[in-house]
């Protein structure tokens, strides 16, 4: 058994094992499920140590067949572009179930339905065929319905809902897209990406046209993109705060992901979509940020703010050079590690005083520094400033944008600083102000939470001061698709 | 023996830097701390002398080559900046003669400075400074020696505030520091002017080439030049900062404006003179503002009353001879006065709190009987010839009014259209605001309708769009797509069931039959 389906395993072998666990021994569960996550965390930075990062190609590769009937393969492998995704998805969930500690209904259910979702979304990250990438890709739905639907807000109900919805209706149009594709394959070949890609090129381009919009509505929707937005403000809000971590932090990245596979499987047809998409994407970082600077509900700001973050990831796919496409794996690591920090220290917040109304809050440094220092520095880090890792996914995307389109840019540039009215307006009321008598009394960040949070600023710090080994993991991937695009293009 | 001369700067700032980490660490106080200290820039100090004595004998026996690069500091295509020293000539006989004085003075300053306020403060600046003079003289290329320049200009600006609780001493720095910047923008404007005619900032290359270099060229460059040694070296029209800065405690008095900082503007002079030898015009300003700061000098000087201020302009009178002897030509003349001015005046300015004790009993000297009875000349001399009150009108107040114009400007104008940055009434700086804050927060709740809101003409287009994006949001995204959606979802699935329900009642269900079979009857 090699290393990804180990790893890919280890949650699997922890739902087994809570299956098994009678559900009234709480701490019993909860030191399990911690142990079966870490194990995934320490699996994965394994493969961060053992990755050869001069190969851009996949590595690890496993492979054997299902269905051999159609053709169906079960094929894992990990790439520069999958490996940062692979760990931040073990990382946030070790973290997620660090800030769960206050769940206290139906614990057992609550940690098998995280380890399940954990299980999703590293299958969607390492699958190496498309079948077995949408079999995890619906996968992680099921988990995310119950966590939302039971343990959520006041409109949990209509949320959970809603996101299910949205997020069903995009995958029919990326199945669509994916049948169209194989129509192409020769017969009992199965799906693999890797064929898949070549049979492509013998689609006619205005069929091509049509697979490519199937695709961009699959995966915009869980990115989201700029009109498919609308179960994301809801879902965020509503959930749990473990779960807005992984939602944010993890789950929005799988539609960039299968979208940036999308553009280097047909280059020729996201050519076409380029004008499109970066209008987008320029459209939905403004919205995002404008809606962003309306909100008076903190975690529905957090949400916002993730809208116009993510419009950054889809510029950067959308300028289609490598300083573009590696700004996005920047972009994606930065605002997983950033908005999972947000969501966490917003969600342990709440839980101390009852409201997401920044207007109640008020001179919170004073009785909580430990939080003001790890919010402050995400909130730097969301408005993209120097030494916070999101400066570097801002710039790459600024260079990146400004070779594509120059001036256009301008447009990116009134985002950030819409950006950094949001952020510093939050700190400013969060932080500063009048002495109220109902905030005096607010316990600082206790020593889980104050391990979970630092992991993540200091990763947000350290990449930003150093980022070279965040770039060197990533290059000579993003070298091989820049080649290939190229190629096609030419 | 040329690598010697990397040590000679480096010494006093590792001390400059452990008295610095120290104090901000808040170590070393106390009379143990004061021994710590004293002791390390003693012996910074006294290992650059040693060093750069050892150097200038390297030097007098032939030993060295010239020059020692340690490498590359900053390099933008053809433009590199190496980090050089001077091994050779004037610059080693400066660096022996300036690190003996300031081994003399810090090793004063000790006592002096005894059981003071400020002593670790005192003596990171004088450190420091010491390392910046050694550099200035020793380097090799422009901008190291700019960079001397400009630390040495800071130390004195910290020093002169060192009583800094005193609003005139705070005053006073500030204005020497801003005048010594004008000077700064002349030396800044010589580097960028060098190296785009001459293509070098090295003081050997550009020398070298000085005979290639047509006569306007050479005469800007010297020009600037020029400024920047007059600010420095406190001649004409700058020469009141000097009286300003004898702010300071003695021993830096002594040391800056005695012996060794007033001396760098004559020694940018000294280290150009292809330079200025190929810019008469260059030369005659040397010559009249050396004459005019001298004659200047002893003019005022016949009327101070107190000991610094004599001295002080003494010191530019003696300058300004300086001056006029290079523009006259006689270039070796001027390096020793330098070397020999620095000696005496480092001499005289330690010992001027004692003066009266050693003077006591000796008729003043009265002036001679030609001018006694200028009066016009008695006046203009106690006025210092108004230069303060020039300089004010001319420059300072325009200044002034121009920024407060341009205050009215921001504040009416700019801030109305633009918006102010910030809602100031959450902006609270002070306990006493804070108390107001709390006392008007219980009256009225000004938050709840001040949320989202800009301010000028952008923050109202913010706010706006903002609010029209809520609204296309809510209606449609949310309500629309999310919520509609369902509601119909709901409307159709009744409606299936409604039309199920009917199909299976019994008359629904013989009809269809009737129907199936009509159909069937028809084929």
């Amino acid at each position: 058994m090699g290393i990804l389906s180990t790893l890919l395993s280890t949650p699997v072998f922890g739902i087994l094992v809570l299956a098994l666990t009678p559900h009234h021994k709480i701490n019993q569960i909860r030191s399990l499920a911690n142990l079966f996550t870490s194990i995934a965390l320490f699996l994965s930075c394994w493969l961060l140590v053992i990755y050869n990062q001069n190969d851009g190609a996949m590595q690890f590769n496993e492979q054997f067949i299902l269905n051999p009937k159609l053709g169906t393969t079960f094929a894992l492998g990990v790439d520069g572009l999958s490996l940062p995704m692979v760990f931040l998805a073990t990382l946030l969930t070790s973290v997620a179930l660090l800030a769960s500690f206050n769940i206290s209904t139906h614990v057992k259910s609550f940690h098998i339905s995280i380890l399940l979702l954990e299980f999703g979304m590293l299958g969607v990250f390492l699958a190496q065929d498309w079948s077995l990438f949408y079999i995890f890709w619906e996968l992680t739905l099921s988990p995310l319905f119950l966590l939302i639907a039971r343990w959520g807000g006041v409109r949990r109900h209509i949320a959970s809902l809603n996101f299910v919805l949205y997020t069903m209706g995009g995958s029919i149009f990326m199945l669509i897209s994916l049948f169209a594709i194989s129509q192409y394959m020769p017969e009992h070949s199965g799906t693999l990406m890797s064929s898949m890609s070549v049979a492509v090129q013998s689609m006619p381009s205005g069929e091509q046209f049509w697979v490519f919009l199937g695709f961009i509505i699959g995966f915009g929707v869980k990115m989201p993109i700029f009109p498919l937005h609308g179960w994301l403000p809801l879902a965020h809000v509503e959930a749990p705060s473990p779960i807005s971590i992984l939602l944010s932090g993890i789950l929005l990245k799988m539609g960039a992901y299968g979208l940036i596979r999308v553009v280097v499987m047909m280059p020729e047809t996201a050519q076409v979509f380029q004008g499109p998409l970066v209008f987008l994407a320029l459209l939905g970082m403004i919205y995002g940020g404008l809606l962003a600077w309306r909100q008076s509900d903190l975690k529905a700001m957090v949400a916002y703010s993730s809208v116009s973050h993510m419009g950054v990831i889809l510029l950067d796919i959308a300028t289609m050079n490598k300083t573009g496409i590696m700004g996005a794996i920047l972009q994606m690591t930065a605002h997983g590690l950033v908005a999972g920090a947000m969501f966490m220290l917003v969600g342990l917040l709440y839980e101390r005083t009852h409201t997401r109304n920044i207007l109640d809050y008020s001179s919170l440094v004073q009785v909580m520094p430990r939080f003001a220092l790890f919010m402050t520095i995400t909130l730097f880090a969301a408005m993209g400033l120097p030494g916070t890792v999101g400066f570097i996914a801002e710039l790459h995307a600024i260079v990146g944008g400004f070779q594509q389109w120059g001036n256009l840019m301008i447009l990116l540039g009134l985002s950030i600083l819409i950006g950094s009215a949001y952020a510093m307006r939050t700190i400013g009321m969060l932080f500063t102000g009048p002495v109220k008598s109902q905030m005096r009394e607010i316990e600082d960040l206790r020593i889980f939470e104050i391990l979970a949070s630092s992991v993540l600023v200091m990763g947000i710090v350290v990449f930003g001061l150093w980022p070279a080994p965040l770039i060197d993991l990533s290059l000579s991937t993003m070298n091989l698709m820049n080649d290939i695009i190229s190629q096609r293009l030419q | 023996m040329d690598f010697l001369a990397v040590f000679i700067p480096l010494f006093p700032l590792l001390a400059a830097l452990f008295i610095g980490i120290g104090h901000l660490f808040d170590r070393m106080s106390g009379d143990a701390g004061e021994r710590i200290i004293s002791n390390i820039a003693v012996l910074a100090i006294s290992f650059s002398c040693f060093i750069a004595l050892i150097l200038l004998g390297a030097d007098l026996l032939g030993m060295n080559s010239g020059s020692f690069s340690i490498g590359q500091w900053l390099g933008s295509d053809t433009f590199k900046i190496e980090v050089t020293f001077i091994t050779t000539g004037y610059n080693t006989v400066l660096s022996a003669l300036f690190s003996v004085l300031l081994l003399i003075v810090i090793r004063f300053s000790v006592n002096y400075m005894h059981r003071e306020t400020g002593f670790r403060r005192f003596f990171f600046n004088l450190s420091l400074f010491a390392s910046a003079m050694l550099l200035l003289v020793s380097s090799g290329n422009i901008v190291t020696t700019f960079i001397g320049w400009e630390i040495a200009g800071l130390c004195s600006y910290l020093l002169i505030s060192y009583a800094y609780d005193r609003p005139i001493a705070t005053i006073n720095a500030t204005r020497v520091f801003v005048t010594n910047r004008i000077g700064d923008a002349g030396f800044i404007l010589g580097i960028g002017l060098s190296y785009f005619y001459a293509g070098t900032i090295n003081w050997d290359a550009l020398n070298a080439l000085a005979g290639e270099l047509t006569i306007p060229t050479a005469t800007v460059i010297a020009l600037c030049f020029a400024t920047a040694a007059f600010a420095k070296s406190a001649q004409l029209p700058f020469t009141p900062w000097l009286a300003r800065a004898m702010e300071g405690p003695t021993p830096s008095s002594a040391v800056f404006y005695g012996a060794v900082m007033i001396h760098a503007g004559m020694f940018l002079i000294i280290m150009l003179q292809p330079i200025f030898e190929r810019a008469p015009l260059a030369m005659d300003a040397l010559v009249i503002v050396g004459f005019a700061t001298a004659v200047y000098s002893f003019t005022v000087g016949l009327t101070q009353t107190d000991v610094k201020s004599s001295y002080c302009f003494a010191i530019s009178g003696q300058l300004g001879l300086m001056f006029l002897e290079c523009g006259l030509g006689y270039w070796e003349l001027a390096a020793y006065h330098l070397c020999a001015h620095a000696i005496i005046r480092c001499y005289q300015v330690l010992t001027a709190p004692s003066l009266m004790h050693n003077v006591v009993g000796n008729p003043i000297k009265t002036v001679s009987r030609d001018i006694i009875n200028l009066r016009w000349l008695y006046i203009a001399s106690i006025q210092r010839f108004w230069l303060d009150p020039i300089a004010d009108r001319t420059l300072v107040r325009p200044i002034q009014g121009l920024g407060q114009d341009l205050s009215h400007f921001d504040i009416y104008v700019i801030d109305r259209l633009m918006g102010t940055p910030a809602s100031p009434s959450r902006a609270i700086s002070s306990l006493a605001q804070l108390e107001q804050k709390i006392l008007s927060t219980s009256q009225s709740d000004f938050n709840i309708n001040q949320f989202g809101h800009g301010s000028g003409i952008a923050g109202k287009f913010f706010e706006w769009t903002a609010k029209i994006l809520g609204w296309f949001e809510e209606r449609l995204v949310l309500q629309g797509i999310g919520m509609d959606i369902i509601d119909i979802g709901n409307k159709l699935g009744h409606a299936a069931n409604t039309f199920e329900r009917l199909l299976l009642k019994p008359r629904y269900l013989v009809l269809f039959v009737f129907i199936v079979l009509l159909i069937a009857a028809t084929r």
